[in-house]
């Protein structure tokens, strides 16, 4: 650690200090903790979804995968990345469309599908599968950024997760409004970070000239003692994969990201519709600097530095070059960057993973008990502590078993909500039996695939997922009116806006066209009453 | 590379067209709580 990385680490500090403390005056109601109250502005939502949307794995995996790999890593990675990006304004579109929207990701699955159970099985499985899901995935940020400060700075692994606890928490302890906060902050160390670093990497190779050159024409391997690489192999599109394994890794990628239930609970968030949209079409904007310099890293650090040491991956080819070339202010500032990137996304997840087991579990369960807002969000407020603590804890002797459910989970998302969330926001027709059979399906199958070795669990589980919906979906009832009505039409049913009252359970809204509508009836209990 | 840049290119190009229509969509109906303003790429109402 130089005079500089304490320089840069205490004014990072400072900002985010300033910034939870402001965002903490923000939080007054428990849809402002969720979802910062349906009334996020461009700026804050542009700012927090780049900075989400960058993570360690990507700051650090995209310049490995082209050191590595050469431009092929840029259709199978950076552009099916890109690609899952370019649908989202078409969900956020839709999924920020109501009067009252759902305020986590399982409240929409209910509000969607089952909007007359008393008690939804179907949120109370979905907030099951995204609490074990962000818990690791929270998990996976504190042991990578451990790791990774250890290796840089010789820190020891355990100062640095409980380092990493501190930073979390003042990011997310202010719920929804300090992760937006921060993460603008975040968002904008992320960017200068990756910006000195391709500057350095310019400057140590003399421009794109040399490093085209460089990367044209080498065969070292990418570890020392590793098979050499064909001459060119690295500028050509399909690389050392093959035209139809990179579609798969290009179609995976595209396909798979865009329902995470964490970008969905985004959505929710804008003032209104087409606010979401431009949120999504100004992310990926302003994307575009950053992944172009980590393709200059990754292909610079090919022409610096041609073969790693042995059993050094290439995820860390990135802090290498900058503890070698970069001045130390620079490499400090890249070295913050890695911190915002890992915090900006770990922070969100811990947001999902709490909002889950509180708000859609333990709440859910007692549909009789009054909450009040002020309790709740206190309440919701200890289970982030909480559950931020448990990830570091978990963290000191990492459990091989987590790491290995990663892939798992993440395909098993995908795989799972596709069908349900797509459908769902642009089929009337689709109904609650559709939704059981397509997340059961889909998680099933891409597990069993995933055992069995599958190439592309992922296509699997989408696959099978999509026909069971429609098999489902055409055998069964249509849904009730109430059920899809706000994602379609500009004006809706009294008994549409009472449904999504009593769900959210509003008391905040009561001067609203519906507030003297009584609560609706399932058109078949009135039946059965009769 | 220049394929690679396509694909890439591409997927920008795709995601500007998609969200200025979803913009033009809304602005055609005309419902201000979707964020229907009078311009296509602003979303608040304007004030007087």
């Amino acid at each position: 650690m130089t005079f500089w990385h304490y320089i840069v680490a205490a004014a990072y500090m400072a900002f985010l200090i300033w910034g939870c403390l402001k965002s903490l005056g923000q939080v007054e109601s428990l849809s402002d903790f969720t979802t910062g109250g349906h009334r996020m502005g461009l700026l804050l939502g542009v700012g927090t979804s780049v900075a989400t949307w960058v993570s360690v794995a990507s700051v650090m995996g995209v310049p490995g995968q082209l050191y590595s790999n050469g431009i092929a890593a840029i259709i199978g990675w950076v552009a099916g990345w890109f690609m899952a990006t370019a649908v989202m304004p078409l969900l956020a579109w839709k999924v920020r469309r109501p009067e009252l929207p759902a305020r986590t990701f399982p409240e929409f699955i209910r509000m969607r599908f089952e909007p007359f159970d008393r008690i939804s099985k179907l949120q109370l499985i979905v907030a099951v599968l995204m609490f074990i899901g962000y818990f690791i995935f929270c998990h996976l940020q504190v042991v990578g950024f451990g790791i990774v400060f250890n290796t840089i700075t010789g820190i020891r692994y355990e100062y640095a997760i409980f380092a990493f606890l501190i930073v979390l928490l003042l990011t997310s302890i202010g719920g929804f409004w300090s992760v937006a906060a921060t993460d603008m902050l975040n968002a904008a160390m992320i960017l200068i970070g990756v910006m000195l670093g391709a500057g350095t990497i310019l400057y140590a190779t003399g421009g794109i000239g040399p490093i085209m050159e460089a990367v044209a024409t080498t065969t070292a391997p990418t570890n020392v003692g590793g098979p050499p690489l064909e001459p060119g192999v690295l500028l050509s599109p399909a690389g050392t994969f093959g035209w139809s394994v990179l579609m798969g890794i290009f179609m995976a990628n595209a396909i798979g990201a865009s329902v995470a239930p964490h970008w969905i609970n985004r959505f929710m968030a804008p003032k209104n519709s087409k606010a979401a949209v431009l949120q999504m079409m100004w992310t990926l904007i302003l994307l575009i600097p950053i992944f172009a310099c980590l393709i200059v890293i990754g292909l610079g650090a090919k022409a610096l530095f041609p073969s790693l040491p042995e059993g050094k991956t290439t995820d860390y080819i990135m802090p290498l070059i900058m503890q070698d070339y970069a001045p130390p202010f620079v490499a400090a500032v890249t070295l913050i960057a890695l911190l915002a990137a890992a915090v900006s996304t770990a922070n969100s997840m811990l947001l999902n993973c709490a909002t889950s087991i509180y708000y859609d579990l333990y709440r859910s369960l007692y549909p009789d008990r009054e909450f009040d807002d002020t309790r709740a969000t206190r309440q919701l407020r200890f289970s982030v502590i909480g559950l931020g603590v448990l990830s570091v804890i978990s963290a000191i002797k990492p459990p091989m078993l987590l790491a290995m459910g990663f892939t798992y989970v993440y395909g098993a998302f995908g795989a799972a909500f596709m069908w349900p969330v797509w459908f769902g926001l642009f089929w009337k027709r689709m109904n609650r039996e559709g939704a059981y059979a397509g997340i059961a399906i889909g998680a099933t199958a891409f597990i069993v695939a995933k055992v069995m070795g599958a190439d592309n669990p992922f296509l699997i589980g989408a696959t099978l997922s999509l026909v069971a919906t429609l098999v489902t979906v055409r055998l069964t009832a249509p849904p009730p009116k109430e059920a899809y009505e706000a994602y379609f039409d500009a004006e809706v049913s009294a008994s549409t806006l009472a449904v999504a009252r009593r769900i959210r359970r509003d008391s905040d809204h009561a001067h609203g066209p519906a507030a003297h509508a009584a609560t609706p009836i399932h058109p078949i209990a009135k039946e059965a009453n009769t | 590379m220049g394929i690679a840049l396509l694909f890439w290119g591409a997927s920008i190009v795709f995601c500007i067209v998609l969200s200025l229509y979803l913009c033009s969509k809304i602005e055609a109906s005309g419902v201000r709580r979707w964020g229907a303003s009078g311009s296509l790429l602003g979303y608040k109402e304007k004030t007087k």
